[in-house]
């Protein structure tokens, strides 16, 4: 045996390499041992047959997947062997082989047992699940009695005292805002987000958005519209969730528009995805700030003053990243800014469903 | 259509005042306010309102249960029941709504339009011939 060979078979991790024929040319003992075999016993065989093994303790989640249609995939899968589950994240990249790495190489696979990770990303998001709960009930009082009283329920209150609730019921309001985006965001960030796919056009879903943001832009004598030069083509989403982020967008661009501002909903495709860029003609974000709108909390002063919870943009790339899409944002100080996303068109009904991550949720 | 009997399930007592006055506002005549699944169940031998307010997270039998129970006897099944909690998961609407739940609304809720938005969710109120479940609009 090779010094080679031990050191790959010392490794906590399993280990998959395929050939340019996509035969297995490599498997060390951790993954031989996920399989209740060894090495030997696999090396030279048809990586079709390996899937159909592995298939069997890898179910429900997902089958493992030998190619991916990049060059480097990563995915978790359920692990279930006998009454133990685990999770593995299987990660795929091309062999490097003669200093290149080509298709036809091969490929190497990776199998990390993030079970640990798993069991503290649910442990984490029950307890904000049960944090948020437990907030709620203070803030259903607290927001309760403010309205009540200020709505003279109560009897008459003096232009101070109104003015002091008025801050009072704002900043409940904030609150409850930022509890509903901390516990959408632990899902996200846990992996638990449940998505409802539905074949759909992302048309639709923005004039529901601008109904949703209207009484907002009216009251800061803001204007929407959708452009849609062609009919689109139908995308595979959750209606609800794609319309969170576009409300998110276009909330977050009428709160930095200037009075009789336009902000501009555009949508157009090509054969590979449906585009959606949300434009305003505010103030800008200066390039230096850029790389660090999509964080959490990463709030510039005017959003901060404009009562945003900091998490919008952090939860909008969020959904859009757990439908396989890409979002990212253009801007200018002083013309505007425009954020942009992209989602994958649907393959047609008949040739499947596209597979998303594991954690999709048919409705 | 307008709501004169309303029996409200909830053990936190400031939201039972919030609710009450809430509803009191818009003209609800009778507001039976208990605190417990258990509670409920007992005094719907004696009282049938036109909708029954169901928190969820409650001591001993919680609001899902209660709404099983309801929904079970056939002297009770027909009352609209309201889920009105903190539990805002679509699992947990999904979960309320199975189980014959005529609404779903999630706090905090705003008691200025409360009254209506529960109104709302009755078929004859809306012209709607199926109801499914909504959120309170903050």
């Amino acid at each position: 045996m090779t010094a080679e060979r031990h050191i790959l078979d010392s490794l906590s991790s399993g280990l998959l390499v395929l050939d340019g024929a996509n035969r297995v040319s490599f498997l060390n003992r951790v993954l031989a041992e996920m399989l209740h075999a060894t090495p030997e016993e696999w090396v030279g065989r048809d990586a079709e047959e390996l899937a159909v093994v592995m298939a069997r303790f890898a179910q429900p989640l997902a089958a493992p997947r030998f190619a991916w249609p990049d060059s480097f995939g990563s995915r978790d899968i359920e692990w279930r062997d006998a009454e133990t589950l685990r999770y593995f994240r299987e990660d795929s990249a091309p062999l490097v082989a003669e200093g290149s790495r080509a298709a036809g190489n091969g490929r190497v696979i990776a199998y990390h047992d993030v079970s640990h990770e798993k069991a503290v990303d649910r442990m984490k998001s029950e307890f904000i699940s049960v944090a948020s709960h437990e907030l709620r009930t203070p803030m259903t009082s607290i927001k309760g009695s403010v309205d009540l009283i200020l709505s003279g329920f109560a009897g008459e209150t003096s232009p101070e005292m109104q003015e002091l609730l008025e801050i009072a019921q704002k900043s409940c309001d904030r609150l409850v805002r930022l509890v509903n985006d901390i516990l959408d965001l632990s899902k996200i960030e846990a992996g638990q987000l449940k998505l409802n796919l539905e074949r759909l056009d992302v048309t639709e879903i923005a004039v529901r958005a601008i109904c949703a943001v209207k009484p907002l832009a009216d009251k800061s004598n803001v204007r929407l519209r959708v452009d849609r030069p062609q009919p689109l083509p139908i995308v595979e989403a959750d209606p609800d969730r794609i319309e969170q982020a576009i409300t998110n967008l276009l909330s977050n661009a009428v709160k930095f528009s200037p009075p009789k501002g336009d902000v501009v909903v555009e949508l157009s495709s090509d054969e590979n995805w449906v585009q959606c860029a949300v434009s305003d003609q505010g103030v800008g974000i200066a390039e230096k700030d850029l790389h660090r709108i999509f964080g959490k909390f990463q709030q510039l002063s005017e959003g901060r003053r404009r009562g945003g919870t900091g998490l919008g943009l952090a939860i909008t790339r969020g959904l859009i990243d757990e439908h396989r899409g890409s979002i990212w944002v253009e801007s200018r100080v002083g013309v505007g800014t425009k954020f942009i996303f992209r989602l994958p068109v649907a393959v047609p009904p008949t040739t499947g469903a596209p597979e998303l991550a594991g954690k999709v949720a048919k409705p | 259509m307008k709501l004169t009997r309303v029996m409200v399930v909830e053990d936190d007592t400031d939201i039972q005042k919030v609710i009450r006055m809430s509803l009191k506002m818009r003209g609800v005549g009778e507001i039976v306010v208990v605190d417990s699944g258990t509670e409920c169940i007992e005094r719907l031998a004696r009282f049938t309102p036109d909708v029954i307010l169901l928190d969820v997270m409650m001591p001993h039998v919680d609001g899902y249960e209660t709404c099983r129970r309801i929904k079970q006897n056939p002297a009770t099944r027909e009352i609209p029941v309201v889920f009105l909690t903190a539990r805002v998961q679509k699992a947990d609407r999904e979960r309320g709504m199975k189980l014959g739940a005529l609404g779903y609304l999630t706090k905090p809720f705003d008691p200025m339009t409360l009254h209506d938005q529960i109104l709302a969710l009755f078929p004859e109120a809306s012209g709607r011939k199926e109801e499914k479940g909504t959120s309170a609009k903050q």
